[in-house]
């Protein structure tokens, strides 16, 4: 490798206009993060029409910032008040909310921080060295592996709720449910759209998300005023983690890193697969298992550092492929051949500049939202000090603000409240939300991919023996439905000894 | 006192309530007056983008609105809203709810939405503005697959049509789908019998494609040339009546003796009854935006083609292409 087109990179990434850039998105980003519904798509989106006018260097300079941003952003909102803002920063409720009720919120949300960058800095270092052997075998997912991947996913994710697995099964299929609405792609046929126009393409499942966190958690305290957490919300702790919350954070950080890496270099799957994966995995390996659910400080930083490395992996098929491997990346590639860029094989021989240049900046980038977002802790926190006859309006209006930029219809708003129903019910019986919005995350690409199989392989075994790779994951979703079997077992024998 | 004070303020409220009512009613007439009097544009122009901010109709709509601008014919603010669902029928719902000053972009989904009955839209329920842009469709098949040229390609269909799997996107029905199908019929293959698998985007047709997890795939230009010019995918033929300037070495269906010449053409509509005064300010706006050199790098940056066309033409291509994909549907045993 040629150190000097990585020095130029570096150099051209330090000129003032592009760190302004790389500011301004940055910022840009973790505002964007923060908002319910805001995702970075819609970030990027917006800023398609600033871009026309810019270098595209400085141009992608500002959406890698926004996008990377956001994710740092994402997980605020979980921290604080249990509202995930879109789907990979949902994980970060489970861990960094129980933290917060402990009075430790500034520190879930310094070592959050923390955790990201490291995730973002080792996958930038993934991206070096791996990123076209990597682009070329994520080439050997198709159908079969697909499915297997998402069957893997769900099935990881439904034993996470664990002594209540039933309840998860449940969810999930619920959430399978929701997830055939719409046109059905190999059939063409039109299911359960009720005949509006709008539900073609299905239900956007961050309508769903923040329905049933943000509405649903509104609408619960809301019933339930003697359950009000004004008493919790009182001690917001120090800013900064302790010593031994960084001991217990750096395995799982570095564990969880190249797990986000991998699968967003997987076209389709994404931040949220990745944070959840990173989750179960560290909640199976973590000697504190109990302590996960209630505050442990190794659930937050899994999760968190999945999602910044995934961002960075996501980059990789729509840079050296073009083909984009996220919502945001595909509106990313959008921008860039409307200004004249066509991301592809081609990129890095004829454009290497622009490689390192961007490679740099998000180096950089990562250094500078790590400053930005424990900077803000203290401000984010007097969120908690606000009372809820405040913070609940504010919450309800920026959740249906973020519903309409979403699909730009009245009719999401009909699916919140529905789903934030659906939500309240949920929390009242203690129903584990996640394995529904996971189901509803990649229900339709898990069926479109088993209908697609079904075409290529003759039998439902050979998807099963397809190839090495389908062969792993059904033993991994063999052995994590298996899983609490194998502990119980366990259990049983140490207590009889 | 009490009950008086609320009464007091009700009959109030009451007043400034009929007031707005008014004024609303009043903004409403002139806005209606004006339409007919002939004074246009009198306010912002909308162009409506019936997708995602990113995807096709946006960037269209997008360049659309800065070629005008560079052009300076237009004196009101232009605007980009983007209204997407349901294939562009949320975004073509919405046109027919707004006057003259809104536009929207459109494409074969207009006139294929009704025959395939997703829809009771047709292009006759609004005013046709113009034909804008065409981008050609390919036929591609992995380098080194074997499949080498569309004679070949077709000669193994006519033999086994469930030999090869054709990924399509982004639905059955699409000009990308449609295409094949015409290509298939002409050469003698039952379009019915042929495997298609649907990807919901170009860029999961070519993940698809490179990792051989479909053996040919009819998909847009634009969506191939990257991986065309790397040297990855053979393009077998396009959809263009002649070799395009930018791409020399395709062959086109025709001179390979397949009588297919398909445009996935975008153009430009306004919402129902615009009188004959607007359309003609249209045709002029829009016949000089085409000229501008904005105009001509945008359709260079996403290798499309000029295809315009004034309000008439395009009123008489539409009628034309019509009845063509009433045809091709019909062959293709979609309608139900």
């Amino acid at each position: 490798m040629d150190t000097s087109v990585i020095l130029d990179g570096l150099w051209t990434a330090l000129q003032p206009a592009n760190l302004l850039w790389l500011l301004l998105g940055a910022a840009l980003g973790t505002i964007v993060g923060i908002l319910p519904g805001l995702g970075a798509a819609t970030g990027v989106a917006v800023l398609i029409p600033l871009t026309f006018g810019m270098e595209p260097v400085s141009a992608l300079i500002l959406m890698a910032a926004i996008y990377y941003g956001a994710l740092f952003g994402g997980s605020r909102s979980s921290i604080l008040i249990n509202t995930p803002g879109d789907g990979s920063s949902i994980a970060a409720t489970f861990d960094g909310y129980p933290m917060t009720k402990k009075g430790m919120a500034g520190q879930a949300m310094s070592i959050a921080a923390m955790a990201s960058l490291i995730g973002g800095v080792m996958a930038i270092f993934g991206f070096i060295f791996l990123a076209i052997p990597l682009a070329k075998f994520a080439l050997n997912f198709g159908p079969a592996e697909f499915l297997l991947l998402f069957l893997f996913a769900l099935s990881a994710v439904v034993t996470l709720s664990q002594g209540n697995t039933i309840k998860g099964f449940l969810t999930m299929f619920l959430g399978l449910g929701i997830s055939t609405i719409g046109v059905d792609l190999q059939s063409g046929v039109h299911r359960f759209t009720l005949g509006l126009p709008h539900l073609t393409d299905g239900i956007n499942f961050i309508v769903i998300i923040i329905g049933i966190y943000a509405i649903g958690e509104v609408l619960y305290n809301l019933l339930k005023p003697q359950h009000s957490n004004k008493s919790d919300n009182e001690a917001i702790g120090s800013k900064w983690f302790t010593k031994e919350q960084w001991k217990r954070s750096l395995g799982p950080i570095l564990r969880s890193g190249p797990i986000g890496f991998f699968l967003g270099v997987l076209p389709g799957s994404g931040g949220t697969i990745a944070s959840l994966l990173a989750y179960s995995t560290e909640k199976q390996v973590s000697k504190r298992k109990d302590e996960f659910g209630k505050g442990a400080v190794e659930g937050l930083v899994a999760p968190e550092s999945a999602n910044s490395s995934a961002a960075v992996g996501s980059m990789i098929p729509m840079l050296t492929m073009g083909i984009p491997g996220s919502g945001t990346t595909a509106v990313m590639l959008g921008a860039l051949v409307m200004i004249g860029v066509t991301p592809g094989p081609l990129l890095f021989e004829n454009r290497p500049d622009m490689v390192w240049t961007l490679i740099n900046s998000m180096f950089i980038g990562n250094l500078i939202l790590v400053i930005i977002n424990i900077l803000m802790v203290g401000m984010l926190v007097k969120v908690l000090k606000t009372p809820p006859n405040v913070l609940y309006p504010i919450v309800l209006i920026l959740s249906f603000l973020g519903a309409y930029t979403l699909g730009y219809s009245t009719i999401d708003f009909y699916i919140l409240i529905i789903a934030g129903v659906i939500g309240l019910f949920m929390r009242m019986l203690n129903y584990p939300v996640v394995p529904l919005i996971l189901a509803l995350i990649v229900g339709g690409d898990m069926e479109q991919n088993f209908q697609r199989a079904m075409v290529v392989y003759d039998s439902p075994a050979a998807v099963l023996f397809a190839s090495p790779i389908t062969i792993v994951l059904a033993i991994l979703t063999l052995l994590s439905l298996c899983y609490p079997l194998i502990t119980k077992v366990f259990r049983r024998r140490k207590a009889v000894n | 006192m009490l009950k008086a004070f609320t009464y007091k303020w009700g009959v109030k409220m009451k007043r400034i309530f009929l007031l707005l009512i008014g004024c609303i009613i009043l903004t409403g007439c002139l806005g209606k007056a004006s339409g007919d009097s002939g004074a246009f544009p009198v306010k912002n122009i909308e162009i409506i983008a019936p997708a995602s901010p990113g995807g096709g109709w946006d960037r269209t709509a997008r360049s659309a609105q800065r070629a005008m601008n560079a052009d300076g014919s237009v004196d009101q603010d232009i605007t980009v809203i983007n209204k997407p669902g349901g294939g562009g029928e949320v975004g073509w719902q919405y046109l027919m709810q707004q006057d003259s000053h809104a536009v929207a972009l459109n494409s074969s989904l207009l006139t294929t939405g009704a025959i395939l009955g997703q829809t009771e839209l047709t292009y006759k329920d609004f005013t046709p503005l113009a034909m804008l842009s065409t981008e050609w469709l390919a036929v591609a098949s992995k380098a080194g697959s074997g499949i080498d040229d569309a004679n070949q390609l077709m000669d193994q269909l006519r033999e086994d049509p469930k030999s090869l799997v054709i990924g399509v996107s982004p639905s059955l029905g699409s000009g990308n789908h449609l295409s094949f199908v015409q290509a298939a019929v002409e050469s003698g293959v039952d379009p019915t019998e042929l495997q298609f698998l649907v990807y919901s985007s170009g860029g999961d047709i070519m993940n698809a494609l490179l990792g051989g997890h479909i053996d040919i795939t009819s998909n847009s230009l634009s969506d191939l040339s990257e991986q065309y010019e790397a040297g990855e995918v053979d393009i077998l033929a396009i959809t263009a009546p002649e070799r395009l300037d930018s791409f020399p070495n395709i062959p086109t269906w025709k001179e390979q003796g397949v009588d297919v010449e398909f445009p996935h053409w975008r153009g430009i509509m306004g919402p129902p009854g615009m009188s004959e005064n607007e359309i003609a300010k249209w045709d002029e706006y829009l016949s000089s935006m085409v000229k501008t050199e904005e105009w001509q790098t945008d359709l260079d940056n996403n290798d499309l083609d000029n295809f315009y066309m004034d309000s008439k033409e395009t009123l008489a291509f539409l009628e034309k292409q019509h009845d063509f994909f009433k045809d091709i549907v019909r062959e293709s045993g979609l309608t139900p």
